[in-house]
């Protein structure tokens, strides 16, 4: 119970502070390694899941983060948790929309938060980078980093979408680190 | 009216790869061009404040139109329609993934996945950036954040409300140099 407890108010807070996709990912990796529900690279695996997979990033990141944590119980209670701000501050806007339509003071806020948002963005890439392409003895992997370099030309200069990304770097995973290592 | 928003919004959640955007597209698909219940207007206006609330902007964006739908409720029915498909797949995929984590095919393959999240990430961080900054001080909240996260570990919850208070405090200098400059 109160491990459940615990999930909910994380997400609760991950909710309340997130605007739009990305920026749920700091938070999201620093509640999940300090409560110990998920290592560095598992961070890692469910950006990637959940980029793969239906449904907004936050919300899969919860039912993933939940049911590794608590569960089935667990996914659900993650879920709430990272709506709650759609189920109390929304619906109330709801009700007061036209209000809210010309809001200077919202738009006002969103001037600072967005800049903060990608500060921290930027501050998880280099974290989730520095766990990604190294080895287990905290070195520079060099194949794990030309991959990724690699990837970033695709996604950036190429276009390539983000699914088929991933996929292509399952499949040279598999013979880079599966096929090679076992040879 | 409720089992219809939840069957709608069902629909909806089968198909929102990659970011809320595909959803924003089947809404006006469904409603602004074949039921006539929103205008392309409202519909960007559902958008626009959606994103700028906390939590899930389609999750949001769903709430707003239930709400005006069917109250309440309605809105929770659009909300939990469109959680239902994503969740049910993730709660597979999670069950899968915590099973085969070990099996050196499939840990070979996330070592590989793993290579690509930094980029995807920083990919879609660049496309924020046009956004994020409207004005020059933007900048500095973005370093200042960075350098309290990354190196002074300060809780994201105290770096959103800096980043609210920062960006009411920069439109108010900007509001007062504009009546500065019209008095002189």
């Amino acid at each position: 119970m109160m491990l459940l407890l615990e999930l909910f108010w994380s997400f609760v807070k991950i909710g309340f502070t997130s605007f739009g996709g990305l920026s749920m990912i700091p938070l999201i990796s620093s509640e999940m390694i300090s409560h110990g529900w998920m290592t560095a690279s598992e961070v890692s695996d469910i950006v990637a899941i959940a980029e793969m997979t239906p449904g907004p990033l936050g919300l899969n990141c919860a039912t993933f983060a939940g049911m590794r944590a608590a569960g089935l119980a667990g996914a659900f209670v993650a879920n709430m948790g990272a709506l709650a701000p759609t189920f109390t501050l929304c619906a109330v806007a709801a009700v007061f929309f036209e209000h809210f339509r010309n809001s200077k003071r919202l738009m006002q806020i969103m001037i600072g938060v967005r800049p903060a948002c990608v500060g921290m963005v930027a501050g998880v890439v280099i974290e989730l980078a520095m766990v990604n392409y190294a080895d287990l003895a905290g070195n520079v992997h060099v194949p794990s980093l030309v991959l990724g370099l690699v990837n970033l030309l695709l996604l950036v200069k190429f276009k390539v979408s983000i699914p088929k990304v991933l996929l292509f770097s399952a499949v040279v995973g598999i013979i880079l680190f599966g096929v090679m290592e076992l040879g | 009216m409720l089992a219809k928003l939840y069957i709608q919004f069902l629909k909806f959640g089968c198909f929102t790869f990659g970011g809320g955007w595909s959803i924003v597209a089947q809404m006006k698909e469904l409603y602004v061009n074949h039921d006539h219940t929103l205008t392309d207007e409202e519909l960007l206006d559902l958008t626009s404040i959606g994103r700028s609330l906390p939590g899930t902007m389609i999750g949001n964006i769903a709430m707003f139109y239930g709400h005006r739908m069917s109250g309440f409720w309605g809105g929770a029915a659009c909300v939990f329609g469109m959680i239902t498909v994503p969740m049910l797949v993730l709660i597979i995929i999670t069950s899968f993934y915590t099973a085969f984590q070990s099996n050196i095919w499939v840990a070979s393959a996330m070592k590989g996945v793993r290579t690509a999240v930094a980029p995807v990430i920083l990919s879609a961080l660049m496309g924020m950036i046009k956004s994020a900054f409207k004005v020059p001080p933007c900048y500095i909240v973005a370093g200042a954040m960075f350098v309290l996260y990354f190196f002074f570990r300060v809780n994201c919850v105290w770096l959103v409300v800096i980043g609210a208070v920062l960006g009411l405090c920069i439109c108010e200098y900007y509001e007062r140099v504009k009546h500065h400059d019209a008095a002189a």
